[in-house]
């Protein structure tokens, strides 16, 4: 390459309008440190900025404020990852890290909208986005986290839930804890007729059924329902399904598929 | 005289570079400072490329919010920080000038025609038309037509070489030596190191 070529690189360089294959050309001298082309740019970038430089103007407070209000904002919510990553328990890492995360990536997103910053229906959508996502994940890690204190608590028993006459092939797994509630997974059970619910009732020895929520089951005949505790007389020891009105009743009404004893 | 193994004097140069490097490891008092130095030469370019004061500021700031981002990737080898700012602003308003005239020519255009019906047609940019020839008295005046053509089309246009060619109908070869000859003249006048052209 002569001294002209690379002259001539050099000023489509600096004017930023070389082709593709021309730039990276250039950009191979460059990095290699060849003298010519170093020396070639230098003088004529010069030539650039000087023109860009005729109309140098003052840009209006706002301008640099916004970005440093942003710089901040961006600051906030990296340290919040970093401090929840430093501050993970075993016990609840899982479901206080992402909580974190996601509350301080909101955060972060929330003061740039603050400050005025990008106010665009992308970045709505995005938040929007993020929002929801964040919720979705916060419920699964709350359901597991639940489930699996439930199962490291040595307070907490193994119901076995037998089917009865209209569904004799049914089973289900009652975890309770008297304090914390219990879950309960049921499987074989029939389709639910439109309307109609399968309802949980907890039994404290002599005392009546305390409904303890409503479920459905998949098309497999697989149903979960997490059981918030009960509020009853004397220590619950029985544990009763029967298939309700959608929205659940007070006392049980219908037949009786599952149930079972501590 | 300086003792051999000193380093070299700092000129403003090795200041911004070592900006840019505090910058990189997240200096926000470094930022400030790149900031109000490079921020007012940016500005100057973008509105003369863009003309609309608000969309210009808004260009501004993702230019140095980019800045921000991406300090690390400046490369000494390839240019002063100087350039190197001077060109992410040209590119942003360049791609901001694109987007605004793409709307133009799909929405306001069709509307304004069912509204006016102007007979009036659109000149080829007139923003940067007016701003170069007119209100900005530019070293580019200084060149010859030619070469201030191509200059033009490269800086506030945003054309590649081969784009300028096919642009204006001439050779590729053409168009490299009249971007070369039109620096070199273009850095001259600048210096005030020559007269313009009559």
């Amino acid at each position: 390459m002569n001294r002209d070529e690379i002259a001539e690189l050099a000023a489509g360089y600096a004017l930023g309008a070389l082709d593709a294959e021309d730039r990276a050309r250039f950009e191979a001298l460059l990095a290699a440190g060849d003298a010519e082309a170093t020396t070639a740019l230098r003088n004529l970038e010069g030539a650039v900025t000087g023109l860009a430089a005729e109309t140098t103007e003052t840009p209006p407070p706002a301008v640099k404020a916004a970005l440093m209000a942003r710089i901040d904002a961006q600051g906030r919510s990296r340290e919040a990852v970093v401090r929840t990553l430093s501050s993970v328990k075993p016990d609840r890492s899982r479901r206080s890290m992402w909580t974190l995360v996601l509350s301080g990536a909101m955060a972060a997103g929330i003061a740039a909208i603050a400050v005025g910053l990008v106010v665009s229906a992308a970045y709505d959508r995005r938040l929007n986005h993020l929002a929801q996502e964040a919720a979705a994940l916060k419920q699964e890690a709350e359901r597991q986290q639940s489930v699996v204190a439930l199962l490291r608590d040595p307070a907490t028993q193994v119901v076995a839930l037998s089917g009865l006459a209209p569904a004799p092939g049914a089973k289900a797994r009652m975890l309770w804890h008297a304090t914390a509630g219990g879950l309960l997974v049921a499987q074989g059970l029939p389709p639910v007729p439109e309307g109609k619910a399968y309802e949980l009732w907890a039994i404290a020895g002599k005392g009546a059924p305390v409904p303890a929520g409503v479920f459905t089951v998949d098309v497999k005949g697989v149903g979960s329902l997490r059981v918030a505790p009960i509020q009853a007389a004397g220590a619950v020891d029985t544990f009763a399904v029967t298939l309700e009105p959608a929205a659940g009743v007070p006392a049980p009404t219908g037949a009786m598929y599952l149930a079972g004893k501590l | 005289m300086q003792p051999p193994g000193t380093p070299p004097a700092r000129t403003p140069t090795d200041a911004a570079v070592a900006l840019l490097a505090r910058i990189a490891q997240g200096d926000r008092e470094a930022f400030g400072r790149f900031y109000d130095a490079f921020a007012g030469l940016a500005l100057g370019l973008i509105r003369r490329i863009l003309r609309d004061p608000g969309a210009s500021e808004e260009v501004l700031q993702e230019v140095f919010w980019q800045i921000w981002l991406e300090a690390g990737r400046y490369d000494s080898r390839r240019g002063s920080p100087e350039a190197w700012v001077v060109m992410r602003a040209k590119a942003r308003a360049i791609d901001r000038l694109r987007a605004i005239r793409r709307r133009e020519k799909t929405f306001v255009a069709p509307v304004d025609e069912a509204v006016t019906r102007s007979s009036e047609a659109p000149g080829e940019n007139p923003g940067v038309a007016a701003e170069t020839k007119g209100l900005v008295r530019s070293a580019l005046d200084g060149l010859p037509e030619a070469q201030r053509r191509v200059v033009e089309l490269a800086f506030f246009e945003g054309l590649t070489q081969s784009e300028i060619a096919s642009r204006l109908g001439e050779p590729l070869g053409t168009v490299k030596t009249r971007a070369r000859l039109g620096l070199e003249r273009l850095r001259s006048l600048l210096a005030g190191k020559v007269k313009a052209e009559p």
